[in-house]
């Protein structure tokens, strides 16, 4: 077999796959929409051990109402159960989901999410498609093809997604600017140390953990990844945080460096775009050369 | 708290040894056929190397998938266990693995001992001290596959905060798998098993005159009055009374250095005199129509022709008719007496040119499209 006929096949297979899990989402049989889906809410809030590890995130107690007794359940984030929970506080909601008729498989989620229709493996069972498809074309008539194939899609999608980007980039930029400031304290500093089996080598994670209480009287505990200066003595340091009144979870210890980061995420999205776009030109104009 | 001890149930079933025989087998005949087919340069041994664990894989998993969905729909048991000794294995990073023997003693079931092992951060490690209560949870139907809930509920650690249990007898269950010497001896004896299997099968291919290197010689039957026809890998050669054709393997082409020769040799071995009216050759495909028998003065000898030049009359062919995208060539030697004369046609995707030359190769014309 040769390279057009593998790829053939490849496309062939992929689109079988597409096609079945197509239809398994429009018959409503896939995982994500045989889930259950709900709110809960944290009950209590442990506090995390100075030097331990930032694995299975804060420790929390969840609560919520089972559809199918009526019963509140009582569950905590130990284990693998989910997402890890980064930042908590007594009455936050969170999403609790779990296969239909196996409550016990219950993950947690740091927000309620909508209801999907599981298209993720049919979409990328296209995208394979796709990327077969252009691959083909680039053996069949020519490599410049393999170029305007990815460039151009990447930049059309990065072009639409554009205006949305920049609305994102405000709206973050609005709430930066009408953050509540309060003085919060790094309460611990959890350390991971991971060992590299062929060479030997230590690799460890640093994880500030901040308390800070909210005007509104929430005490909110919550990981700490960036903007933290030295952060592996930063025990017992007192800081003050930036919070978003409507959702304690988005804050920072450092706004101005907030305001700039979104500044180069806009920059950074533009940059993509010129040079998808530029790919696919380039590709286009080799094909007339 | 007055507890009884139970029976540990047994793991190790003939089922499992089976499989693990099965797997030795499966993972000693896929690795001795792809090895040996890179070595051989057999691509069916390849094929086989690549595509039986993947097959053998596909079908475990397929196999699995209810039992997997049972133990899936069992909801795990949380109970109330007391440390009975604890050992830390030792890591160099910040989670130890520890090493647990507990009694655990389940609300509606007797109490039985397990050990297992556990990894936990070096910070927490204090906490668990012998004879102190934990909280674990185990699939009721494997109560090996324990584990220790290091962030029990309230309730859960409520109990534990005032439970008092007693030491159960043993033995206890191991996480560990527990085939021990047979299980490994079996997947040892499956691997052996496939390797052997493999080389047996394959012998052929695999120590044969043929193997490696070898295998790029043709294969020749040549008869001067009756048809025969037999095939290598790569090539085919067919000698009747008529014709003589060799056909090359993907590849591989007669503009090769000395692929020409050899092909027209192997068609002419045992025929010293055989004479040759016309001689075709294209890229993979070489065809000799002899003189008919009787006929002695007619034809030239095919060893005659001017091999050395071939691939430069074909090149130039290409390159100088002035032909758009030439997409096949093929060369025509024609004699009834003496020298042939040659000609080369090319054909493009709009049209078609001939260069002539004679027996010696030098060019005599040249006509485009």
């Amino acid at each position: 077999m040769d390279w057009h006929g593998a790829l053939v096949l490849w496309c062939a297979v992929w689109g079988v796959a597409a096609l079945i899990w197509f239809g398994m989402s429009l018959a409503g049989v896939t995982g994500a929409q045989r889930t259950v889906r709900l709110t809960g809410r944290i009950e209590r809030v442990r506090p995390p051990r100075h030097g331990g590890s930032r694995a299975g995130g804060i420790s929390v107690v969840v609560s919520y109402r089972d559809p199918a007794s009526g019963q509140d359940v009582t569950v905590t984030n130990d284990g693998e159960h989910g997402q890890m929970i980064t930042a908590a506080w007594e009455g936050r909601e969170i999403g609790v989901s779990h296969p239909r008729g196996r409550p016990h498989a219950y993950r947690l989620s740091n927000a309620p999410g909508p209801r999907t229709r599981g298209l993720g493996r049919a979409g990328c069972a296209a995208f394979l498609v796709y990327a077969g498809l252009v691959a083909l074309t680039a053996i069949d008539r020519g490599w410049p093809w393999a170029l305007i194939g990815s460039g151009g899609p990447a930049a059309v999608l990065g072009a639409v997604q554009l205006p949305r980007a920049v609305r994102d980039r405000n709206g973050r930029l609005a709430r930066l600017s009408a953050m509540e400031a309060v003085p919060g304290r790094v309460v611990a500093v959890l350390r991971d140390v991971s060992v590299d089996q062929d060479d030997g080598h230590a690799r460890t994670t640093i994880t500030p953990v901040l308390s800070f209480t909210t005007r509104a009287g929430t005490v909110v505990t919550a990981h700490c990844t960036a903007n933290l200066p030295d952060p592996a003595g930063a025990y017992g340091r007192e800081v003050t945080v930036h919070y978003t009144a409507a959702d304690p979870a988005e804050f920072t210890v450092d706004r101005a460096a907030g305001e700039r980061s979104e500044k180069w995420d806009v920059i950074l999205h533009v940059l993509a775009v010129a040079v998808f776009a530029a790919v696919a030109v380039a590709g286009a104009v080799l094909l007339r050369v | 708290m007055a507890i009884t001890a139970g029976a540990p149930p047994t793991r190790t079933t003939p089922g499992g040894l089976a499989l693990g025989l099965l797997t030795g087998a499966v993972i000693g005949a896929s690795l001795t056929a792809f090895i040996g087919g890179c070595a051989a340069a057999r691509t069916p041994l390849i094929v086989l190397g690549l595509v039986l664990p993947t097959v053998f894989g596909l079908l475990r998993y397929l196999g699995t998938l209810p039992r997997r969905a049972r133990e899936r729909a069992v909801a795990p048991r949380t109970a109330l266990a007391m440390i009975e000794s604890l050992e830390a294995v030792g890591s160099e990073a910040s989670d130890v693995p520890v090493r647990f023997d507990l009694t655990v003693a389940p609300d509606d079931a007797p109490a039985f001992r397990v050990e297992f092992r556990q990894t936990v951060n070096l910070v927490e490690l204090p906490d668990y001290r012998p004879r102190g209560i934990v909280v674990v949870e185990y699939p009721p139907d494997r109560p090996w596959k324990m584990r220790i809930v290091t962030r029990p509920t309230p309730a859960w650690e409520e109990r534990a905060a005032r439970a008092f249990l007693d030491s159960a007898p043993g033995p206890s269950l191991k996480n560990e798998p527990s085939k021990g010497c047979v299980g490994g001896l079996l997947t040892l004896l499956g691997l052996l098993l496939g390797t052997g299997a493999v080389l047996l099968l394959f012998r052929a291919d695999l120590f044969g005159p043929d193997a490696g290197g070898a295998a790029r010689k043709p294969s020749v039957t040549s008869s001067s009055t009756f048809s025969s026809t037999s095939s290598s890998t790569t090539i085919t050669t067919t000698v009747t009374s008529a014709t003589g054709t060799v056909a090359l393997g993907p590849g591989r082409s007669m503009l090769d250095e000395g692929e020409l020769r050899r092909s027209v040799e192997s068609l002419t071995q045992g025929a010293d005199q055989r004479q040759a009216l016309t001689v075709v050759v294209q890229d993979r495909l070489l065809t000799v129509v002899w003189s008919p028998a009787g006929v002695d003065a007619a034809g030239f000898d095919p060893r005659s022709l001017p091999f050395d030049r071939v691939a430069a009359l074909v090149e130039e062919a290409r390159t100088t008719l002035g032909i758009d995208s030439p997409r096949s060539w093929q060369l025509t030697a024609d004699g009834v007496t003496g020298s042939p004369a040659l000609r080369v046609t090319v054909t493009g995707e709009r049209g078609t040119g001939i260069l002539e030359a004679d027996g010696q190769g030098r060019v005599l014309r040249r006509n485009g499209s």
